[in-house]
Order: C-alpha cells, then structure tokens, then sequence
C-alpha cells in the first residue's frame, strides 16, 4: 500500500508506513497527546501506547480514487479538552503532510481510544 | 498584601485577561509554531476570556473555589493548543490550592509549580521554546526566590521578570522562532496575563497596547507565513513583495488627510501580507502585490517615497523552501547519551549515525578501561547515559564506569557490534534510563552475530579443527566452520545462520576486504535466501574481515 505521485519525470511512491511516521510524529508533538494508539486494543493488548516503530497500527491511511484519508487513533491527557486535543491534531497533521509530502489530506479523523490520567 | 484571597484573585484574573485581549493582535503576529496560522493570539484571548468570565461568576472570598472557577472556565473555552495549554497550566493551580481559603507567598509559588508539573504531564514529547517553558522558567524562579519576595506583588513581580528572560530565550531552543526572527507567541501571550496580575497587584494601569515590534520582524513572519502556504512558485498568485516608506508631506495632507485606517483600507485591495505602521512623520508599507506600480503611486499621494525595494517573490520562493529544510535540524541536546565501543572508523561512524553520542576506540586487542569510559562519559555532559560494550571482554569495565559515575546510568550488556546497532535503535529519549536498559537488552537479543576472522595458531575448538591463518566462521560465539577460503567460510557461516523468520542480514565488511568482494557475498545471499533483505556497510574494522548480523 502506497501513495503514488506522477510528474513529467516519472512516479514517486511513499509507502504508508512512511507516511504513518510522519503523522505519528506530529500528533504526539501535540499538546495533550500522551500517545498514539493500536487500532485493535483488544488484538495487540489493552491502551498499549504504541512506540515509534509501531505507528503504522494507529495510523491508518486509505486511498479512494484521488483522494486519501487518514484515521488516528490516539490517547489523550485526563483533564484537557479532548476536542480542542482532536482538533490540533487534526490541523497540525494536516499541515504536515503538505509541507513534507506534498499531499491534501481529504479528512484527518481521530479516534481516541483512551485517556490517561497522570498523578502529579 | 503577603496574602490574597479568592475576591483580589478573581480581580487579576481579570487584569490578566483584559491585558492579553489588548494585545492578542500582536501574539497572533508572532504564530509560527506548531502551524504557521495566526491564531494563537486569538485563541488565547477566547481561552482566557472564557475562564474570566467564570471566575467573575463565582467570585468569592474563599481563593480555592474561585480558582476552580478559573480552571473551570479555562477548560471549557480552550481554543488551540497555547489555549489547551493555560487551561492546564491554572487546573494544577487551582488544584494545589482548593482547600484554601487565602494564599500567601509561598502558596501561590508553589501552585504555580504544581500546575507546570501538572502541563508537562499532559504531552508526550514537550516542546521547549513554546509556552511550556517559559511557565516552567517563571514558576521555577517563584519557587526559588519565594523567600525573598516582601509579598505577593514581589512575587509576581520575579515572577514577569523570568518569564520575560525565558520568553527572549524561546528562539534559541525552537530553530523555527529564530529563523523567522521572532519569540514564542504563547510565551508571550502568558507573559501578558502574568503582566495582568502584577498590575493588578500593584495597583497600576497598563499601556493599553505595547509598541509593536520593528517592521523587519513583522515582514519576516508574514513572509514566513505566506511562504507556507505555498507548494509550488507556481501558486504565488501576489508575486512582488514590496516595501517602501513615505514621508508625510504636509502640503499633500491638506488635500489628502492621512489616516492609517483608510489608508490600510485602500492598500489591501491590491493585494495581501499588507503591513502599515505609521508616526506623524512616515508611514512604512509591506505588501505583495502583482502591481507594485500601484501601490508606490497610491503612497505619493501623502508624500514623497523612500527606502522603496521591491523583490519578485516566484525567484525566492525556492531558496525559502531550501532554508526552511535546513531550520528542521534539532539543535544537539546532551542531556540523554549513548556511549559505545568499536573497531573501525566506519563502524564508528555508523554507530554515530543512528544515535551514538561518543563511539571509544576498542577492539578484541585494545579494550578501553574503566577510566577510559568514564573520560568519554564525562566529555559529553550528559545527565543520563547508558554504555554498550558490544564486547563481552567490556562488559566489567562498564558496569565500573556505571558505577563511578555521578550521573545516572547504566550498561547494556551488549556483546558485538550489530548487538548494539540492534539496541542503539530500540532507544527511547522520553523513557527512563531503567526502561531503555531494559528494551534495548530485549532488543539486542533478538538478532543473530556472526564474526569471520583468522586463527593465529593450529588449534581444535568445539570441534572443528582449525589451522594457522585459516578463516573461522563463528556464529553467536561458537566456532562453526573453517577453511583456507574467506568467501567459502562466510558463505557457509552465513548460510547456517537465516532461517525462515529472519528478514534482514547486515554485512560490516572490515578493512582488508575490497568492496568487490563483499558485494559478491551480498549477490550469493540474495540469490540463495530472497526472503531477506541485505545492508552492506564499510565498518574498516581491523582482525574480523567480516560482522554480520541476521534478524
């Protein structure tokens, strides 16, 4: 599974994962995000928070025709404002993918799949 | 007043927020982190807002409940990150003192401390440079000199202070602030709410809108933020950045009063990123526009032109781009390092890409001491370290150094080179140095090694019989094979070492093998096992021609 890009001189694909790491990247830079998140709990085990190399189970990207989606699935902070969190980064994904790979992101939907609450 | 309560609170909250509304204009000039939109002003003011009218709502004598309220209110407005942020920020605050019905000093310090603690808590990988750490520079300074403050208005007053210092700070640890030649705009936006409830305190009246900052700062966010919003030269649709300032003729004013807003008005219909700052004697313009003739004869209308430059923008539009690359390099933090030994400036050197912060010289002949360790360790200044021997013989000597050292640290026992690739790449800068023992250990016992080398002497070891300067294949420490040929003896260790679950075999060729040679052995394996893929480095280690590793 890849994104492909056509130009005058030739093709460019950027393989999922690839585009996973950099969308896992700039969601857990977001404030509020404690981590990203499998996209089956239950299979990979219970609000594990996922580790770099792992992105690519939280991070789902689909292509449909022309234009591509990506889903994150995310654990927030207890106590912050979830939506306002969702919306960062949703933009701030976004933004990232036009400015590193050149590519309009149809929707950025999130998912939160936990919250997690810190003891100070 | 060594002492507020929830009444005088509840009146610099709402200083602090009538001060940032005043100047969310200026906060928004500044936003060019974590995207580049603008809003951050705009944002905060909402946020803050939102918690000032709570807390006017609930205002009480009781100081724990009418924070509550503040936290409360922040919470339900928080807009945009530095918003999401305050809220965080005042709900530690809040909390550290809700059973109090009034705060001195030293509880106001240490509330303060307990709501960055609390922020911090909330974000997997905290940025510095942002607001987060000009909160954490000002609480910390409150904490520390809590006892010298006469009351509460010192406080606050140290309190400004070291968040103004830290906010001038912001460019040297974000690269992206000093690029664009700006301070952190949520910095600078708590540092307005901070400066709120020192007036308040004092009983004084802020300037209701601080001097904006010189146009040359100004110009270079706004092209920063235009630049972002372009991919390609192509889509630049106001192509000249043009600059150029007027000096106010008094004979055209009378013709032709001037007045800023009319003059903005009548500017930003020939294009956009329109900057106008003006005094009674000039007015500076900074606009793209597709007819920069237009706007420089709009200007004369009020005055003769000086200072004019303008600049065709589809030209730069490439070289930004570039700079913008070269900005994304994190500047060198050595609080966390890894210390590694090897043989071989190429081993070193790919150590060092992939994490390394200091390789030591060592090999099967030459093992670094204790004290050699230590010395490197000590170079770096790192406050946490973890050492890979990636030689069973240095194991002893690191634990020696581990356990010398002042600093926390500790070894991963690590017995070749691909064992501490394989760990170096299972680091993790957020977690504790307990846990990165821990995975990378984990993590350098899920690979296979195999050595090639030459027998010094005639010998029979597990075996095998072995003469002098034959090849010996050995795989994870046992001695496999032997024979005269280096490429059958690595052929055979290879092969004998790739199952079917593995997938990558890494080949470090070592200084007497030509790069030929080591390539045919890369073609053998991909021929016979094309499951698995093949990295082939230069490592020109001395005495083991070849250091595979499969996985």
């Amino acid at each position: 599974m890849s994104i492909e890009l056509k130009n005058e001189h030739g093709t460019i694909d950027i393989t999922n994962d690839v585009i996973a790491q950099v969308v896992g990247e700039a969601a857990i830079e977001c404030y509020g995000i404690v981590g990203m998140a499998s996209q089956h709990q239950i299979r990979d085990g219970l609000t594990e928070i996922l580790r770099k190399e792992n992105f690519a189970r939280g991070v789902i990207v689909r292509s449909e025709g022309e234009e591509f989606h990506i889903d994150i699935y995310v654990i927030v902070s207890y106590g912050t404002k979830i939506t306002e969190v969702a919306y960062q980064v949703q933009s701030k994904v976004q933004y990232i993918v036009r400015k590193t790979l050149g590519l309009t992101v149809s929707s950025v939907n999130i998912f939160v799949q936990g919250v997690r609450v810190t003891n100070v | 007043m060594t002492s507020i309560n929830g009444l005088q609170f509840a009146k610099m909250v709402e200083m602090g927020s009538h001060h940032l509304h005043q100047n969310a204009d200026y906060v928004d000039s500044l936003n060019v982190f974590p995207v580049p939109d603008g809003d951050t002003g705009t944002n905060m003011n909402l946020s803050m807002t939102s918690g000032a009218k709570e807390t006017e709502r609930h205002a009480q004598e009781h100081i724990g409940l009418t924070a509550q309220a503040f936290s409360k209110g922040l919470l339900m407005g928080a807009r945009g990150n530095s918003g999401v942020i305050l809220s965080q920020l005042f709900r530690g605050f809040s909390k550290q003192i809700e059973k109090e019905s009034e705060v001195s000093v030293r509880q106001f310090a240490e509330a303060l401390k307990y709501g960055v603690d609390t922020a911090y808590k909330a974000v997997m990988k905290p940025v510095e440079g942002t607001i987060l750490t000009v909160a954490k520079d000002a609480a910390n300074a409150a904490v520390q000199h809590m006892g010298d403050a006469q009351d509460l208005a010192g406080l606050l007053e140290i309190i400004v202070e070291e968040a103004k210092a830290s906010l001038k700070r912001t460019p040297d640890l974000l690269p992206v602030l000093k690029e664009v030649g700006v301070v952190d705009s949520g910095g600078q936006g708590l540092v307005y709410v901070y400066e709120g409830f020192l007036a308040c305190l004092k009983g004084e009246d802020l300037p209701e809108k601080v001097t904006v900052q010189s146009m040359e700062d100004l110009v270079n966010t706004e092209h920063h933020r235009s630049v972002q919003s372009f991919m390609n030269s192509e889509d630049i649709v106001f192509g000249y950045c043009t600059e150029f300032m007027v000096k106010l003729d008094s004979k055209k004013l009378l013709d032709q009063p001037f007045d800023e807003a009319i003059f903005r008005q009548d500017l930003s219909e020939l294009g956009d990123s329109l900057l106008v700052i003006s005094d009674d004697e000039v007015v500076k313009v900074h606009i793209h526009t597709e007819e920069p003739g237009d706007a420089l004869t709009y200007g004369q209308k009020y005055g003769s032109l000086t200072k004019m430059k303008i600049e065709n923008m589809r030209e730069q539009h490439s070289d930004i781009m570039d700079r913008d690359e070269a900005s994304a390099v994190k500047p060198v933090q050595h609080k966390y390092a890894i210390v590694t030994v090897s043989m071989g400036e190429g081993i070193a050197e790919l150590l060092k890409s992939i994490g390394a912060s200091a390789v030591i010289e060592g090999g099967q002949t030459m093992n670094p001491s204790t004290e050699d360790i230590v010395k490197a360790i000590q170079e770096i200044g790192a406050e946490k370290v973890l050492i890979l021997p990636n030689n069973k013989n240095i194991i002893m000597a690191a634990e020696q150094a581990a356990e010398v050292l002042e600093i926390e640290a500790a070894v991963v026992p690590t017995k070749s080179v691909p064992e501490g690739l394989a760990a170096i790449l299972a680091f993790n800068p957020e977690a504790t140095v307990e846990k990165n023992a821990q995975s990378m250990k984990q993590a350098s016992a899920s690979i296979k090694t195999g050595q090639v080398t030459y027998a010094v002497r005639d010998t029979s070891i597990d075996g095998v019989t072995i003469h002098k300067d034959d090849f010996m294949g050995i795989a994870e420490g046992k001695i496999t094979s032997s024979a005269p040929s280096l490429e059958d003896v690595t052929k055979r260790l290879v092969s004998s070492m790739i199952d079917e679950e593995d997938e990558i075999v890494t080949i470090i060729y070592g200084e007497d093998v030509s790069a030929e040679e080591a390539e045919k052995i890369s073609a053998y394996i991909e021929e016979q096992f094309d499951h698995v893929d093949i990295e082939l480095y230069a490592g020109k280690q001395p005495l083991y021609p070849y250091i595979l590793s499969v996985e």
